[in-house]
């Protein structure tokens, strides 16, 4: 074997060791649970079809997930150009503005939230004193306010990949696509937005990945109907204590999202956006 | 090496580090100190001051008190014969579950003398009653500034207290409340029977439209209540005293409550079984029990206990004879069994 083989090996290894002890083994044990149900080994995907409710929390789930990945990367793209524009100070005091978050627990930044968007709270006094509205607006316990708790969380996945995708996109081309006779909307539409694909596309899929797994915000800013499928599973495990049935529904829930991503990967560049050149 | 070899390779360290885990495991777990396991806050600290602390000092051992407890837990611990709990405090729901699962230890009730004084709702085969509080109705001072609902009645009532509603997100104390609204005789809410669940859950249904918070933390009804956001809500006992106590504009009525008990267990398995007997049974007797009326949270068990009280103090003990003749009590067995056999259609009333 190549000296080169063994380095390649050698660096690897720890990674590799990590992933396989720490996630792999534990995954597969999980995922074996499934299957000991006393009734059979597919007794709990039986039950998982048979329910009505498993099923809507589940389309719930992907269309509140979706919903949040297409606002997100919506308000991340203005602020990742202007921190493509920004120096010194101000590009320090921007891009801190957008770690800031990362650093404050979710379930604080979640109780803040409920302070600020209660019916009497500072949000819905400001919309009645501008004339906004004259009865203040219901923005808790219901879709608006999990989206807005969640999009909240999830901004700076979405705003880092754009950022970095922006950041090495080569000024040169913009000014060949304006040289060459484009204007403004035909340099963005062909030049420049085809270069932030991959960063955009990158930042949608970590958004919409992490936005299946939630489960603080929605609990708390939500109505009854916020359910989603980490809190039904989560249910499994602590009230009902069906671990087979948990096991089953987080291996369904793993294999949709599996398939959805390869078919969404035929159609996007999203491969390209993981590891953005 | 090729990458199957070497994916072997760790796989055979694994199986190296797994045989020699168990080991260690073994030899910390009897090592470990006497360790109680509470669900935090005002109720963990009532039991560390009133039994346990108390119990170490006597018995000469150190003790340990942990938060947060939590059922999942002990049936992972028993099932990796890890137990590292020896006495833990859980919601009912959880004795039952323990019991027909085989993840808690069935008491010796000789070694528990105690017990005996207690009423019989609160001992249990595999676990046993310590301390009490009760789910109640509470409101807004704001929304109800001279006197809120005094029934589940005037709770359901939206003509004559109209507001939002705050109730429990499960059908847990709910299957209950709607029963008592809808006219049902206390004594005749248990044993539960599929007609009068499905009587229950017409009957929240009717109330859905005007209940904006299905809450999950006992921390929520007291603070949504004090700014004004729910009218009224279900909440439970110890964290509305809080509350009161720090001056929170908010109100309630023990009137129509469900009273029910924190309980102790033992897992299965656990290394200090008899020290967790005789815990119990010293957490039960007459003056440990009497401590709790100093807390102002949760109160004693034992109904003797409560004959010492002051005029104050007497308000808020579920076990007061003035208090409990209007409340019911929950049959913890019974809520077991429609938790389970309703939560599909709970989940589908939920989803609207």
């Amino acid at each position: 074997m190549a000296r080169r083989h063994i380095e390649t090996l050698l660096l690897l290894a720890p990674a590799v060791i990590f992933l396989f002890l720490c996630f792999v083994v534990p995954l597969a044990r999980l995922f074996s649970l499934a299957f000991t149900d006393e009734a059979g080994p597919f007794a709990t995907f039986a039950i998982l079809a048979d329910s009505d409710v498993y099923r809507r929390v589940m389309v719930n789930t992907f269309l509140v997930a979706l919903a949040v990945a297409l606002i997100t990367v919506v308000l991340a793209w203005p602020v990742a150009y202007i921190l493509t524009k920004l120096k010194g100070f101000w590009f320090a005091f921007a891009l801190y503005g957008v770690l800031f978050p990362f650093w404050i627990s979710v379930l604080v930044r979640t109780f803040s939230w409920m302070i600020l968007l209660e019916r009497n709270g500072p949000l819905n006094r400001f919309l009645i004193n501008l004339g906004i509205t004259d009865k203040p607006l219901a923005l808790l316990f219901n879709d608006t306010g999990v989206m807005i708790g969640m999009v909240h969380v999830l901004l700076p996945y979405a705003i880092l990949p754009l950022y970095g995708a922006m950041l090495r996109i080569d000024q040169r081309l913009l000014m060949a696509s304006d040289g060459l006779g484009a204007g403004l909307f035909d340099t963005f539409r062909r030049v420049y937005f085809p270069l932030c694909l991959p960063g955009l596309m990158g930042g949608a899929t970590f958004v919409f990945l992490l936005s299946l797994g939630f489960f603080i915000t929605p609990a708390l800013l939500g109505g009854s109907n916020a359910i989603t499928l980490s809190m039904l599973i989560a249910s499994f495990i602590n009230d009902r204590l069906a671990w087979s049935l948990a096991a089953a529904a987080s291996l369904v829930l793993l294999v949709v999202v599996l398939a959805l991503l390869a078919a969404t990967a035929k159609v996007l560049p999203f491969g390209k956006g993981m590891y953005a050149k | 090496m090729r990458r199957r070899d070497f994916l072997m390779s760790a796989a055979g360290a694994t199986g190296v580090m797994a045989g020699l885990a168990p080991m260690s495991r073994r030899a910390l777990a009897q090592d470990r100190p006497f360790t109680f396991t509470s669900w935090g806050g005002a109720l963990s600290n009532a039991e560390k001051e009133a039994f346990i602390d108390p119990f170490g000092k006597l018995k000469g051992i150190p003790v340990i008190n942990t938060s947060p407890t939590e059922t999942a837990k002990i049936k992972a611990m028993v099932q990796a014969q890890k137990v590292e709990w020896d006495l833990v405090d859980v919601g009912g729901r959880t004795v039952w579950q323990g019991g027909k699962e085989g993840f808690l230890e069935s008491l010796d009730l000789a070694k528990i003398p105690n017990a005996a004084n207690l009423e019989k709702g609160w001992v249990s085969p595999y676990g046993v009653a310590t301390s009490t509080g009760a789910t109640i109705i509470a409101w807004s001072k704001s929304a109800f500034p001279e006197a809120g609902p005094q029934s589940w009645a005037d709770f359901w009532d939206v003509k004559r207290f109209p507001g939002a509603r705050g109730l429990y997100k499960y059908f847990y104390y709910n299957y209950e409340a709607a029963l008592l609204a809808a006219g049902v005789k206390r004594d005749e809410v248990f044993p539960y029977t599929t007609e009068k669940a499905d009587m229950a859950l017409a009957k929240i249904k009717e109330l859905k439209p005007h209940v904006t918070v299905w809450w999950g933390a006992g921390a929520q009804p007291p603070q949504l209540l004090s700014t004004g956001e729910l009218a009224l809500s279900s909440a439970w006992s110890g964290r509305m005293l809080a509350a009161e106590a720090e001056g929170a504009p908010v109100g309630h009525t023990y009137n129509d409550g469900i009273a029910w008990a924190n309980w102790w267990v033992i897992p299965k398995g656990a290394p200090h079984r008899d020290l967790a007997h005789e815990a119990i049974d010293y957490a039960l007797g007459k003056d440990q029990q009497a401590k709790l009326l100093s807390l102002k949270t949760y109160g004693p068990v034992l109904a003797a206990a409560t004959e010492g009280a002051d005029a104050e103090t007497a308000k808020i003990l579920v076990m007061n004879p003035d208090n409990v003749k209007n409340m019911l009590i929950l049959n913890e067995e019974e809520a077991n069994k429609y938790s389970y056999e309703y939560e599909e259609k709970w989940n589908q009333l939920m989803l609207g």
